[in-house]
């Protein structure tokens, strides 16, 4: 098992910084989603790790902790996430995407 | 190059991967897109073999985002971490044998010119610190000489990183690496001033901790390069498995090196200025009022 970024939509929702986005060096792998957020009753989107690209340099927690200070952003066992989004279930839209979640371990 | 290499082929679009769809329906070819929509639109670049955490990958990612017409440009580059990501990207990437990028790129950016007359065309190297200022260094200096009509781009994560940790020139003196035990004995090269001695016309230092400034100082130049000059943009893009820096500390080591010794640095020429005002409609190299009305004649 590996390590992978996991982003607390409560605390991202609710903050709107965007700034993991901007560091991670992969690319299409921390991406945002408008209804992510604003669907659980918040007032913006959330940012989302698409697991599947994610390499587990955890460069976007020390982002989120010292840059932002949101606190966001844990690195989790893939295992120990019930669900979390994958390329494959990850659609793009005019200004925002939208992942519908799966379980990332098959089998 | 042109917005027809990212259509489907009648018939073929339900065959290609959902990458390669993503990215014609949804990449930014054909719009303006900026590093604050980042993670809302698909990317040009793809999966690639870096090592986690790598900041010339971040640096690359920001690069390719930046081009001002991803559509009409090619990059080049050589030997070296940084072809493994630039060439996973869907724009066109030449791979100059070790050292001649340079030579490739002139050869290239003629070639395009006279094949398509005005319309821009962008030639983009990016290379290491050691195709750069090693062993591409005479094709490097030459064609800032001849003032060729591209950018260069020196990925600068002072050592070679893909075999194992040797110094190149842009180590620095007393850095003691796996394959430099003694610690380098000379200082390291000054680039930027050889390139402003050469005649670029825009010449900047950068490092990837500030996403909009690499965004404007890579748009610049490649603008610039359109018409004025030759361009040069040196990053620091720190290798974290050389210089065993942790992975989650890439941007603090990037913070520190850039309060240390990479501090931002910005040599625009009086042309480039005059010619991204009045070309492209950058307000901060407009002539200032009160100087355009003392160079009137009888005020001055």
């Amino acid at each position: 098992m590996y390590l992978v970024a996991d982003i607390s939509v409560e605390i991202c929702a609710a903050k709107n910084c965007k700034l993991c986005t901007q560091y991670c060096p992969e690319a299409n792998t921390i991406l945002y989603s408008d209804e992510m957020g604003k669907d659980k009753g918040f007032k913006y989107g959330s940012a989302y790790v698409a697991v599947d690209r994610c390499k587990g340099c955890a460069q976007c927690v020390w982002v989120c902790d010292n840059m932002a200070k949101n606190n966001a952003i844990k690195m989790i066992m893939i295992d120990q996430l019930p669900k979390a989004a994958l390329t494959d279930n990850i659609t793009y839209g005019e200004k925002s995407t939208t992942a519908v979640l799966a379980s990332p371990v098959v089998g | 190059m042109s917005l027809d290499y990212v259509k489907f082929t009648p018939g073929f679009e339900k065959f290609m991967p959902k990458e390669y769809r993503d990215m014609v329906d949804h990449g930014p070819f054909g719009k303006k897109v900026t590093v604050s929509q980042m993670g809302s639109f698909k990317e040009v670049l793809e999966e690639h073999p870096m090592c986690a955490g790598c900041a010339m990958t971040l640096f690359i990612r920001l690069a390719m985002i930046a081009f001002p017409n991803p559509e009409d440009t090619i990059t080049v580059g050589t030997a070296g971490c940084g072809r493994l990501a630039i060439s996973q990207a869907a724009v066109p990437f030449v791979y100059g044998n070790y050292g001649d990028q340079n030579g490739v790129a002139s050869g290239l950016s003629r070639g395009l010119r006279l094949r398509f007359g005005d319309k821009p065309k962008d030639v983009v190297v990016m290379a290491g610190d050691g195709g750069t200022a090693d062993i591409g260094f005479q094709q490097v200096v030459h064609s800032w000489f001849r003032h060729e009509r591209f950018t260069t781009i020196m990925l600068d994560n002072e050592v070679y990183g893909n075999t194992g940790g040797q110094e190149s020139g842009m180590t620095n003196r007393g850095a003691v690496l796996k394959m430099a035990p003694l610690g380098k004995k000379f200082d390291k090269m000054d680039m930027v001033s050889l390139a402003k001695l050469a005649g670029c016309a825009y010449v900047a230092t950068v490092v990837p901790n500030n996403p909009r400034r690499v965004e404007s100082v890579i748009k610049k130049a490649v603008l610039i390069a359109r018409e004025v000059g030759s361009t040069y943009i040196q990053a620091y893009t720190s290798c974290n498995i050389e210089y065993a820096i942790p992975t989650d500390k890439v941007m603090e080591d990037a913070k520190t090196v850039e309060n240390d010794r990479y501090a931002f640095s910005e040599y625009v020429s009086d042309e480039a200025k005059e010619y991204l005002a009045e070309r492209y409609g950058y307000k901060e190299y407009l002539p200032k009022p009160a100087a355009a009305a003392a160079a009137l004649p009888g005020k001055a």
